[in-house]
């Protein structure tokens, strides 16, 4: 188990970066999660790490050992392919054992290891399988128990859980989790899914075009976005926007006028601002409240405890999350609102949330 | 009940089919055993008293048992050397080189373009005056331009088709480059290149243009095959037959053995030694 640190690192493909600069420190035992579209470079980060990629400048420790020249083999550290990567001509126990054979580890050993690993991931019974008479879920097995007989310094896993279907990903995600809190090994975890990223991290590093826009825990993140782009990155149904200004200690865009609480956002009168309204903070309200927001109900849909509403205000539409979405029918008029504490407002020029 | 017809009938089809491509092989095999008179009559015989005399005649014509010998010699060193240096070029094309991939590969597959007639001319006299005109080495290094080019050719595509992952997974554990190739690369793309190899063994063993300009004492199968054909009136037909049995039997030992050897590289794949 280990620390890493990322300074300066640079990349760059010919003379187009794709990474400037970075800078990371990552503590031992933490699961960090790297989030961002793609192309935002997360997982030549990653592979940078592992050593598969080639750094153009910059330094990479782990466990305070240089690393940024070593051999993938000998940086102490385990790798979780999106496609499996399995050896399609080895059995699935000849595929866990390969790296420990190959070190010369004693057959007793192995095998303890062997089973150790199998029974935690409940491999036995397909120990003599060849990769390709197993399911996606099963492969993914493998490929974990191959990266944990290890025992490695540092976890890697890149989008390990994007090619199972929604109900395994979702199983899977919980046992990475759990085999985290187990091991408590260091683990960094590559992902472009927000909620896989909300649910399974201590911290949420979040990318952008080759740069951290922002890290901090999930918590952090969904309620003190730094950005814009932070704010529409995270959370489903994703955040409401509304172009406005603010008048009056209150921020206003069309007929939706919210007033600030004092002393949580630095704005002056007049400025030009951006209001971000998260649909799982706002809910139904009775006609005429203070601060309601009155639209025409274009379409409810169905989460089964929850249901979004999507409404139209002022020409644009606005979505909402409520309990009580089976009340409403297109074409109703309903009264919505945010609870002001969460309200997020965002500088029009640059983009950066206007929180203290 | 319909899909039952319709499956024995494309069963039946294919039979058909299978007995239409192996029919003049079959009579062909049974022609080598037959004598002459056995096989001249108007009626064909199924049934006839067989004969060795015909291999005998073949494996004791010493032009054609050195025919042999030197196609043997010449096909094997040719495609041993060309699977030698073209597969490992093939990976590394594949693998450090995918930019300049598709030229390496087109330039050549362009050797292959040219005719051999072109080449065989200007080839005899460069020979004689190396002094390497009617040797089995002058023989195996123009086969080599075959062999080596189109083993790299058919080669490339089958390690494009070894996921990058595997060799990275490979990495991961400590193998170097060499052992990611013997222990990865080169058993997952085995029965792709096996197809390579067998298909490169056929298009030089067959050859018959260079090896007639080429060679002249030191004559491959083909080259002698093709001399017997052309006896005169007196065709000995059942010698032909032996000897077109003698000129496909290698190939079939050949693909044989290679097949054997894939099986066991397969699966001595999963028993690395530490």
């Amino acid at each position: 188990m280990a620390n890493i640190q990322c300074a300066g690192i640079v990349k760059s493909y010919g003379a187009h970066p794709v990474i400037e600069g970075l800078n990371l420190q990552i503590p031992d035992h933490e699961f960090v999660v790297f989030l961002g579209p793609s192309g935002c470079g997360k997982s030549t980060m990653l592979r940078m790490i592992a050593g598969l990629e080639e750094v153009t400048a910059g330094r990479i420790t782990i466990g305070g050992t240089d690393v940024t020249h070593l051999h993938p083999g000998q940086r102490g550290v385990a790798m979780v392919f999106q496609s499996y990567a399995l050896y399609p001509h080895m059995t699935v126990a000849d595929n866990i054992t390969f790296g420990l054979r190959r070190a010369g580890v004693a057959k007793a050993e192995i095998d303890r290891r062997l089973a150790d690993v199998a029974r935690m991931l409940g491999l036995d019974p397909l120990l003599d399988r060849k990769p390709k008479n197993m399911s996606g879920g099963q492969q993914q097995r493998v490929a974990m128990a191959r990266a944990m007989i290890k025992t490695p310094k540092v976890f890697l896993f890149d989008e390990p859980l994007s090619n199972l279907d929604a109900k395994l990903r979702e199983k899977l995600r919980t046992e990475i989790r759990k085999m985290h809190n187990t091991l408590q090994t260091t683990t960094i975890f590559v992902t472009h899914d927000q909620l896989e990223a909300m649910t399974i991290a201590d911290r949420i590093v979040l990318m952008r075009a080759g740069q951290i826009e922002q890290q901090g825990t999930p918590d952090e993140i969904f309620d003190r976005p730094a950005t814009r782009f932070v704010a529409d990155f995270i959370g489903s149904p994703s955040m409401n926007f509304r172009l406005g200004r603010i008048e009056n200690g209150a921020a206003v865009a069309g007929s939706v006028r919210i007033p600030l609480p004092s002393g949580r956002f630095s704005v002056s009168d007049g400025q030009e601002v951006e209001l971000g309204l998260r649909p799982s903070r706002m809910g139904l309200v009775a006609e005429g409240t203070a601060g309601a927001i009155r639209g025409t109900v274009v379409l409810v849909e169905n989460m089964g405890a929850e249901g979004q509403v999507i409404a139209e205000v002022d020409g644009a539409e606005m979505s909402f999350v409520t309990r009580h979405f089976r009340d409403l029918s297109p074409g109703d008029t309903a009264s919505f609102a945010l609870a002001p504490e969460h309200l997020h407002i965002f500088d029009r020029a640059t983009g950066r949330s206007c929180l203290i | 009940m319909v899909s039952l017809i319709l499956r024995n009938m494309a069963r039946a089809a294919l039979g058909l089919v299978v007995l239409v491509a192996l029919t003049p092989i079959l009579w062909t095999t049974l022609g080598a055993f037959k004598q002459l008179r056995d096989i001249v009559t108007p009626i064909p015989k199924l049934f006839f008293t067989p004969t060795l005399e015909n291999f005998a005649t073949i494996l004791g014509n010493p032009t054609i048992r050195d025919g042999l010998v030197n196609s043997v010699i010449v096909v094997a060193v040719a495609v041993g050397i060309g699977a030698a240096l073209g597969i490992p070029a093939a990976h590394t094309l594949a693998r450090h080189a995918r930019r300049y991939g598709d030229d390496v590969q087109f330039f050549v597959l362009s050797l292959r373009f040219m005719p051999p007639v072109a080449i065989a001319i200007p080839f005899i006299v460069i020979y004689l005056d190396l002094g390497i005109y009617d040797s089995l080495g002058g023989l195996i290094l123009v086969y080599l331009v075959t062999t080596i080019s189109t083993v790299i050719w058919l080669a490339v595509p089958a390690f494009d088709r070894v996921p990058r992952e595997i060799e990275e997974a490979a990495a991961m554990e400590g193998c170097t480059e060499a052992e990611v190739f013997w222990r990865f690369s080169l058993p997952i793309a085995a029965p792709s290149l096996f197809g390579a190899l067998v298909f490169t063994f056929v298009l030089v063993w067959n050859e018959l243009l260079l090896a007639l300009t080429l060679a002249a004492q030191n004559a491959t199968l083909p080259v002698v095959a093709a001399s017997i054909t052309s006896l005169g009136k007196e065709v000995p037909w059942g010698v032909i037959n032996a000897a077109t049995v003698v000129l496909v039997l290698p190939p079939l030992v050949f693909i044989g053995l290679l097949m054997g050897l894939i099986n066991t590289m397969v699966r001595g794949g999963g028993r690395a030694k530490g």
